[in-house]
């Protein structure tokens, strides 16, 4: 069983079973940031979306729900931005705009210090640290700190610049740099499928809660 | 040196050409231009092709205007403007050239 979305590509409307939805959302993400930096942006996502409609009006003739099978085989047709923004020949300006997204995309994919929203006892600091020297468990950097305060006072003062000066992990695909991972389709759906899975754990957790209360 | 990436650079190069002329032909639309570079395996993806249109059309070389279809949504139809004639024009002159030039040379290497 999977459950199903309504979406309207380039004009097609279509029903999309949600894993596909998920990974479509991220492709036509990482479109987008592929060519957030040429002037047409906007203009040639409306046009690979419609395309991306035909293709699938095509594949599914006459059946009713785009599957993750129809969406690969859309993509292998598209193609990955990989494949086409940096392949056609540009002229010297636009070249160096070009490599400036490969930059970007690099340092996106390297390691950066986050505050980590999820395990949080202050402000996120001591776990977005954690995470980004890849230790398991934060608690051995909170009792640095709770000793650096208790002798000098110095961690107050280093904890208030690190909380400013840190932002917040936000999204799926900040959470994936905090750690050091590779940002692409198939790690984000993992994320958001972890994320589900707690939120549904702690939804889980409160109707128990509730239910023992009650019976208390 | 991969023989794949000097074939994909040649291929490149006139990808422009091509598509131009076909343009040039008749108004298209893009799936239309896939299927005629698909057919001369001028294009392996088709992503490829939507940037190269863009950068065309913002060159205003091309311009295209809405048309409704039978199947689905509007859609975009290209024309050649009068500078992407002349700029086609010129392409086909350097395209003959080469051709003449690369014909000579390889005879003569024969």
């Amino acid at each position: 069983m999977n459950k199903i979305f309504n979406i309207n590509l380039g004009g097609f409307p279509f029903t999309i079973d949600e894993d596909a939805y998920l990974n479509l959302n991220q492709y036509l993400k990482t479109i987008k940031s592929h060519f957030s930096d040429s002037e047409g942006c906007e203009e040639i996502l409306e046009d690979i979306e419609i395309r991306l409609g035909e293709l699938f009006n095509d594949q599914l003739k006459g059946r009713q729900i785009v599957t993750n099978n129809d969406l690969e085989a859309a993509i292998s047709i598209m193609g990955k931005p990989e494949d086409f923004g940096a392949e056609s020949i540009k002229d010297d300006h636009t070249h160096q705009k070009q490599s400036n997204t490969s930059d970007y995309k690099k340092s996106k994919s390297k390691k950066r210090l986050f505050r980590d929203p999820d395990n949080k006892v202050i402000g996120g600091v001591c776990s977005g640290l954690a995470a980004y020297f890849g230790l398991e468990d934060p608690l051995w950097i909170r009792i640095g700190w709770v000793v650096l305060f208790v002798t000098g006072g110095m961690g107050l003062f280093l904890y208030l610049i690190l909380w400013i000066a840190m932002p917040v992990a936000k999204t799926s695909a900040d959470k994936l740099a905090m750690r050091g991972e590779n940002v692409n389709i198939s790690s984000i759906a993992k994320q958001v499928e972890n994320e589900l899975y707690d939120i549904s754990d702690k939804i889980g957790n409160t109707l128990k809660d509730f239910g023992s209360k009650k019976k208390g | 040196m991969k023989i794949e990436n000097t074939k994909a650079q040649m291929r490149k190069g006139v990808l422009e050409l091509c598509v131009l002329s076909i343009i040039s032909k008749e108004e298209a639309y893009p799936s239309d231009i896939i299927k005629k570079l698909k057919e001369a395996k001028l294009i392996v993806v088709e992503g490829t092709l939507y940037p190269l249109l863009n950068r065309l059309k913002n060159a205003s070389l091309l311009h295209y205007t809405w048309k409704e279809s039978n199947a689905g949504p509007p859609r975009k139809y290209y024309h050649l403007t009068d500078e992407g004639s002349g700029f086609l024009t010129e392409l086909n002159k350097t395209w003959d050239e080469l051709n003449h030039a690369v014909s000579q040379s390889t005879k003569t290497n024969a």
